[in-house]
């Protein structure tokens, strides 16, 4: 048995087989992806160990209308330790309505080529919202 | 003086992902009238505040927030001639598929010609897990802090313990985390976590969020807010093990400890329960032991993945539909029951002669190199054999037999 320093351990999500995978550091520090069943999971499981990309979902508060917030993500993935950057960005953001579903809120957030979209509809005023959603401002930051 | 009854071919009642899918599987099965009852004022149910995102992928082939998933099959049942209602709350429903709604029309009665259960689940709170201790503010169940935080904007407190692995506290975890909330731990009484391998990962290892499996809450403590809670290891029978105490300093408690399909309506039309799933014994057309009444969603079973509560929702919307139109099942039933190392196998009844049935089934516990059995309990006769590397609890799987089926069934998992 070679020396293997084992760095991660991971179930492939690409397929529902689900093969699990063991990342290593060879000798020569090389990492070294065991227990995929197919070519696939070499580069899944590197991708995970090195550049994780993740999406952010969240919501924020909208004005000009009855329902309290306005659910956000991303429009596509971005790298893991982006989400904080991110997060603060869109901490900033006040929609007014009405706001539509995939509208975008901020273009190319932190130059990541990936926008802040809307993720549901929200008209103005007049129409209703859910049970219990109201009018409230913004949680103070602290 | 008579007065006319009003009626329609199939109702509908609740309008989430099982419920929406129901109502256009109605449609296009050529139910003339439908009626979607729902109670909140917006369609789409747990999803509005589901916004992360993972939904979507087997209906939709893309991944999207729970919102979009709502507002994209409600505007598929708003292009149908689909009769939608919403703060529409049914408070009876009997036998003879009469159901008396009350909404803001007033109240009435429906006679329906099938009958569309779709009303989903609720949360176990703390008084089902009795968890000894003060009565302070603080704990919530993990999908009304989701409510507080995603819908009304809520701070729900500053240091938070999750008690329970579901994927709605993996969820939560996170979610706190984003807001500025300290996440102290997730503790698990079961050896192995309850939600999703994906959410694990994404949602606490991600983030350093320590998991602790075969440990529980034993204590809460704090007069009037939670002061702290007291953790401890599980031994025997997931019985706390004396002097593995430890006090953990938090002033809210989320508790992510399973969730129990929501059948009062249906136990009031006398539907035969399932006391494997909480929810209704069903065969394979998704019809319950009431005739015309069918049942999907989380208030047949609990789902991991909304895609299937709809998948499961247009099924039970198609037949519910030509029963209406006067299609009945023919023949008797043989029934089909768990064998070992399942929890459960659905549908429970067949009608016997029938081919082409897939069950959905869940393991008791992670297993490794298995075979899933579908087999005839009088020929023993295995009617579909289905190898896997690995299942987990947290998964519904499913099987189907090609063959027609003619006795009692028994679905087992062979290590």
């Amino acid at each position: 048995m070679s020396e293997r320093a084992v760095v991660d351990r991971l179930t492939c999500v690409l397929c529902p087989v689900g093969c699990e995978l063991e990342v290593a550091r060879d000798p020569s520090g090389g990492l070294e992806v065991q227990g995929n069943q197919c070519d696939k999971g070499v580069p899944f499981a590197l991708e995970e160990i090195l550049r994780p990309k993740r999406n952010l979902a969240t919501s924020v508060p909208i004005k000009g209308t009855a329902a309290t917030m306005v659910s956000v993500r991303l429009s596509g993935p971005v790298a893991r330790d982006m989400i904080f950057p991110i997060l603060a960005e869109i901490t900033k953001l006040r929609p007014e309505a009405p706001v539509r579903r995939g509208q975008v809120l901020i273009a190319d957030v932190l130059g990541t080529g990936v926008d802040v979209i809307a993720t549901r509809h929200q008209g103005a005023d007049s129409e209703e919202r859910p049970s219990g959603a109201r009018r409230s401002d913004p949680k103070p930051s602290s | 003086m008579e007065r006319r009854v009003e009626t329609c071919d199939v109702a509908v009642i609740g309008g989430g992902p099982a419920g929406l899918a129901a109502a256009l599987g109605a449609r296009r099965a050529g139910a003339a009238k439908v009626l979607l009852l729902e109670r909140e004022k917006t369609l789409g149910g747990i999803l509005n505040q589901c916004v992360h995102d993972g939904f979507g992928l087997f209906l939709y082939k893309e991944t999207i927030s729970g919102p979009e998933y709502a507002e994209r099959l409600a505007e598929d049942v708003a292009r149908e001639p689909i009769q939608v209602e919403t703060g529409a709350m049914v408070l009876d429903l009997s036998r003879e598929r009469v159901l008396k709604v009350n909404s803001r029309a007033g109240y009435r009665s429906v006679q329906a010609g099938a009958v569309v259960l779709a009303m989903g689940c609720r949360e176990r709170t703390r008084d089902q897990i009795e968890i000894p201790g003060t009565r302070p503010a603080g704990v919530y169940t993990a999908g009304l802090a989701q409510n507080l935080v995603n819908l009304q904007n809520l701070r729900i407190g500053n240091e938070a313990v999750i008690l329970g692995s579901g994927d709605i506290g993996l969820i939560m975890a996170r979610r706190l985390l984003f807001e500025g909330i300290k996440v102290k731990g997730v503790f698990e009484i079961l050896p192995w976590a309850g939600g999703l391998e994906r959410n694990v990962r994404q949602c606490l290892m991600d983030f350093s969020i320590p998991l602790e499996l075969g440990s529980t809450v034993v204590e809460i403590r704090g007069r009037d807010r939670v002061e702290s809670v007291v953790v401890a290891k599980v031994g025997e029978g997931l019985a706390p093990v004396a002097g593995t105490e430890r006090v953990v300093g938090c002033d809210t408690l989320l508790l992510s400890v399973g969730l129990i399909p929501e059948n009062e309506l249906s136990k009031r039309a006398g539907v035969e329960l399932s006391p494997l799933t909480g929810g209704a014994a069903v065969d394979e057309t998704l019809m319950t032991s009431v005739p015309g009444v069918f049942s999907c969603g989380n208030v047949l079973h609990i789902h991991d993945v909304a895609d299937w509560a709809s998948f499961e929702g247009f099924a039970a919307g198609e037949r519910a539909a030509r029963y209406a139109a006067g299609d009945r099942p023919a023949g008797t039933t043989v029934r089909a029951t768990p064998g070992p190392l399942i929890k459960y196998a659905l549908p429970q009844i067949v009608t016997a002669g029938k081919a082409g049935v897939e069950w959905s089934f869940r393991v008791t516990r992670p297993v490794r190199d298995v075979g899933i059995e579908v087999k005839g309990k009088t020929s023993g006769k295995v009617y579909a054999r289905k190898k896997y590397p690995r299942l987990l609890p947290s998964e519904l799987q499913k099987i189907k037999v090609k063959d027609a089926i003619e006795e009692e069934i028994e679905v087992g998992c062979h290590e």
